[in-house]
């Protein structure tokens, strides 16, 4: 589903490499966990799948279900069923969350050739998906993550999710500023949410997600690069280790920095 | 050495012998007194400090002819603008006379005078306080209205007394072979304990030049409230210069939101003046331009006593070759303590083209007073675009949702339905033409 390789990225006009040459596979049905140290570059590599305008790809390429997406629109992404959780969603105040899913998931529906649904119709649909995040309906009418605590924002990321009905749904610190009630809630949705036909990336700093979530692959990012890949068995090798002797890893093989 | 400063006849100076002849002795005393100051003031120009910003070329450069004289087509279809809740409170002026025949003043209630001023001169409030609240220093603008109006809007409201329905005050300027210049006049006078919602609306029927210089006097007595909503959309091509002036007494309310859509060039003062402890004031603003057009406000919230709340949240949009300025004053003389003030202008800059020019202007002589301020220029954050781009929006249709987003903080208090119905279509109206001119360029 999602093939990246050799991907190596700038920030725009600024000449610094942030990704140094990143390879991964991601098929259909799987769930892959991306952890790292902080500035290793893995949100980094989260936005870019996304389309993100602030990054240029200097070498390297994309593939999603075969195809290129390097000179698609972040929106044409989200069309073709790409979907990012933010670390930090962005408030929009003046526009109610009813009415910017009402308008992504129309969208989205009508360029995947599915039936528009009206204002009736959606409420109906909403109303299951609030379930799955445990959120209360008053939420619809409030602004996009206008006044919303932390943890309520990246709630409202994955009630997003729930909505649009992603294929390949990557997810960036959705773990972060949850207490352990909402982390359990989170997790708990992305798991009912997950299926044979899509796909799951987390990007986490912790393995406390993973308790949860389990994932069928975990990668090691450090310096730009994926330094280490392995089983859900790495996660907890990490949780004991840390990242240093990784990153010593690293550095024997030259590519630190 | 007693040589009189030579003044450099402006149009309004020229057009000043066509001031109409008055009967009664009130109008041709304040009209013998307004010509004599406007004679001895000259027409402002970019060298001074208040004007530095401002382009008048668009007024000096127009030929202005008597309304007599302008060729005006008549006014269609008009109805259109009235706003429902009004049906029976509203009064009409055309090119700044008033019309009975549209208008109509029958649904206030007791304790409610609504009316043409010319009717009223008699009244004492009207002798009281008529150009006697105007305190806008040298101002050939209000010397000019002054000298020339012969109509106006009255709103008079007995103690105690509350409007039952918000009052309409429309504003139409026609279609026109040439340039004139129109003088609309308003007074407001709200005693003891009275309340009243007002729709001042200036709408210019066709896209011809015309020069339009409303002034608005009001006076809010003691734990009196007024709700002021004056909305802009003169023609493309006009000039809006307009004076409106409040002075807040102990206990009261004066709430003004001024929204600013239509005219080549506008010159918006208003000032808010207190009088007394314990009052509650808002000047808001929200100013969508494109083009060509010139958006300038000069306020002034002028703090003279303690204990008071006020409040300015003056929102600007930019978009193609549109200039916006904006200087807020806010005076707060010495022994006003307790003032919490607060002023934030933000501008939103949509094009490469556009310009911004604004200077929050806070002159404090009272020592335990909170006063906050804020003035932001920015472009939309890209950071929100590729958030709203990354659930399916394109990248115009993002656009077009923050700029509304934008806008529509400032007409939130509105309370008057179909006038905040009206705005939000307006908003709407903006951020998608604005879209749409993108996507074809």
């Amino acid at each position: 589903m999602l093939e990246i390789k050799d991907l190596h990225v700038e920030v725009e006009g600024e000449g610094i490499e942030i990704l140094k040459g990143v390879n991964l596979t991601v098929n259909k049905g799987e769930i892959h966990a991306i952890m790292g140290p902080n500035g290793s570059g893995k949100s980094t590599l989260a936005k870019i799948v996304a389309g993100h305008p602030e990054y240029e790809v200097s070498k390297g390429d994309i593939m999603y279900n075969g195809e290129s997406i390097l000179e698609m629109d972040p929106d044409e992404r989200a069309h073709a069923g790409v979907f990012l959780a933010f670390q930090y969603p962005v408030e929009v105040p003046g526009v109610t969350n009813n009415t910017l899913l009402r308008e992504s998931y129309n969208t989205i529906a009508a360029s995947r050739g599915r039936e528009e649904l009206d204002p009736l119709e959606f409420d109906d649909y909403l109303r299951d998906k609030l379930e799955l995040v445990d959120m209360n309906p008053d939420f619809l009418e409030r602004s996009v993550n206008a006044g919303f605590s932390g943890g309520e924002k990246k709630r409202n990321e994955i009630f997003q999710m729930a909505v649009l009905e992603p294929t390949l749904s990557l997810l960036d610190e959705t773990d972060s500023g949850l207490d352990i009630d909402a982390l359990r809630i989170v997790a708990d949705g992305i798991n009912k949410l997950h299926g044979e036909d899509d796909a799951v990336v987390l990007i986490t700093h912790y393995q406390r997600l993973l308790n949860y979530i389990v994932p069928d692959h975990v990668h090691v990012m450090i310096g730009g690069k994926i330094v280490k890949s392995g089983g859900k068995e790495l996660a907890i090798e990490l949780e004991e280790k840390g990242y240093d002797w990784l990153e010593t890893h690293a550095t024997v093989n030259g590519e630190a920095k | 050495m007693a040589l009189a400063t030579r003044i450099e006849p402006s149009i309004l100076h020229k057009l000043a012998k066509y001031a109409p002849e008055s009967e009664n002795s009130v109008w041709a005393d304040l009209r013998a007194k307004s010509l004599k100051e406007l004679n001895s003031t000259a027409f402002p120009h970019r060298k001074i400090e208040e004007w530095i910003f401002t382009d008048l070329r668009p007024i000096v450069r127009t030929d202005f002819v008597p309304l007599e004289e302008a060729g005006t087509f008549p006014a269609t279809d008009i109805e259109k603008y009235f706003i429902p809740e009004s049906d029976r409170s509203r009064l009409v002026f055309i090119n700044g006379k008033f019309h009975e025949k549209y208008s109509s003043i029958g649904g206030l209630g007791k304790g409610v005078t609504v009316g043409n001023l010319a009717d009223h001169s008699d009244e004492e409030e009207v002798q009281k306080y008529l150009n006697n609240l105007v305190n806008y220093e040298d101002d050939v603008f209000v010397q000019y209205n002054a000298l020339m109006f012969e109509d106006g809007a009255y709103i008079h409201l007995e103690k105690g007394a509350k409007a039952e329905a918000p009052i309409q005050v429309l504003n139409l300027y026609t279609d026109a072979k040439n340039p004139f210049v129109a003088t609309p006049r308003m007074l407001v006078v709200s005693e003891e304990e009275s309340d009243v919602t007002i729709i001042e609306d200036h709408i210019g029927l066709g896209e011809n030049r015309y020069m339009t210089i409303p002034v608005c006097e009001v006076k809010v007595k003691e734990s009196a409230h007024i709700h002021h909503v004056r909305i802009q959309r003169d023609s493309i091509d006009a000039i809006h210069v307009s004076r409106p002036i409040a002075y807040v007494e102990k206990n009261s309310e004066y709430h003004s939101y001024t929204i600013t859509l239509g005219a080549k060039l506008t010159r918006n003062e208003p000032r808010v003046i207190q009088e007394d402890e314990e009052v509650d004031f808002t000047l808001d603003g929200l100013v969508l331009i494109d083009g060509e057009q010139i958006a300038d406000t000069h306020s002034v919230m002028d703090h003279r006593f303690s204990h008071a709340d006020s409040h300015q949240l003056h929102k600007v949009v930019v978009n193609g070759k549109a200039h916006s300025i904006f200087n807020g004053k806010i005076f707060v003389r010495r022994d006003a303590q307790k003032i919490d003030s607060f002023q934030e202008n933000r501008n939103l800059l949509l094009s490469d083209d556009g310009l911004v020019n604004t200077k929050p202007q806070l002159e404090i002589f009272a020592d335990d007073v909170l006063c906050s301020h804020g003035a932001t220029i920015g472009q939309l954050d890209p950071e929100e675009v590729f958030y709203l781009q990354s659930r399916g929006m394109t990248e115009e249709k993002a656009k077009e949702v923050l700029t509304y987003a934008f806008a529509l903080e400032t007409i939130e208090n509105v309370k008057v339905e179909s006038v905040h119905k009206l705005l939000i279509d307006e908003v709407y109206r903006y951020t998608k033409a604005n879209s749409e001119s993108k996507v074809t360029v």
